[in-house]
């Protein structure tokens, strides 16, 4: 058995956490899909809050009667907006399935599969955005075929 | 024996509310997406919001929809600010000025569905 020898010794300095370089330190370490879902979940939730400030502020013609309203409409019928709001949908679902996977998580012993339950999330959510996109633009993809 | 305990709420409360409010808001955002995108131009005329709102309880629900998603959103949001280190007067200027921003937010919502008329 050997004991002290000098290779073992020579421990790595262990890494802390650059305050000055936060954004490349941020950026750079390690990340599995806990750590992916835990961002995507706060850029998601943030962008989803900053939405429904921008849903009340776009409904507000509401009170102006139906000329107004339906002006305001128009213009987000328009196909960009469509996009936008397709894309939307997307922030929609990840948050949403994100969410049910971390109240399994939490709640229903889901610590053991997190990692199958992330990845079941994609999936779902990928086929339900497509399927929303069929639904959203059904016109233009009948005008297509 | 809590030497370095500032606060005596541990956080706990918050945490079932915000997991409690975003499964409502997952049932009720099935709904919502059911009612405007079934087709592609269902539900977004005026004519189609004058009609829903001669219920009261789609009124009831559409508020309770809004009151909750600003709670769940701005609570989620205050969750973000709290990992960062925060002097005590910019934790009170920042969680009173949600809180107001939120209030006021949800304030206008319901001038907004209450301003939809009833049709006698």
């Amino acid at each position: 058995m050997e004991t002290d020898t000098g290779s073992q010794n020579t421990h790595r300095k262990p890494k802390t956490f650059d305050q000055k370089n936060w954004i490349s330190e941020n950026l750079n370490y390690k990340k599995d899909s806990g750590n992916w879902a835990w961002i995507l979940h706060r850029i998601t939730g943030i962008a989803l809050i900053a939405y429904l400030f921008l849903h009340i502020y776009s409904l507000s013609p509401l009170t102006e009667g139906e000329v107004a309203f339906n002006n305001k409409m128009a213009t987000f019928a328009s196909p960009v907006f469509m996009v936008i709001e397709w894309f939307l949908f997307a922030f929609v679902l990840f948050h949403s399935l994100n969410g049910i996977r971390i109240v399994i998580v939490d709640w229903a012993d889901g610590a053991k599969y997190h990692k199958q339950l992330y990845r079941l999330s994609w999936i779902v959510g990928i086929i339900l955005f497509l399927a929303m996109g069929a639904i959203m633009f059904s016109h233009e993809l009948k005008n297509l075929f | 024996m809590y030497k370095y305990r500032v606060s005596k709420n541990s956080g706990s409360g918050s945490w079932v509310v915000q997991r409690i409010t975003g499964l409502a808001l997952v049932v009720l955002m099935i709904g919502h997406y059911i009612l405007m995108h079934y087709q592609p131009e269902s539900g977004h005329t005026y004519e189609a919001v004058l009609a829903r709102m001669q219920f009261s309880w789609y009124r009831i629900i559409d508020l309770s929809f809004l009151v909750l998603g600003m709670y769940h959103g701005l609570n989620g949001v205050w969750n973000i600010l709290r990992d960062y280190k925060m002097q005590p007067w910019a934790r009170i200027s920042v969680l009173s000025g949600i809180i107001l921003f939120g209030l006021a937010f949800v304030a206008w919502g319901f001038v907004i569905i209450f301003s939809i008329p009833y049709l006698s």
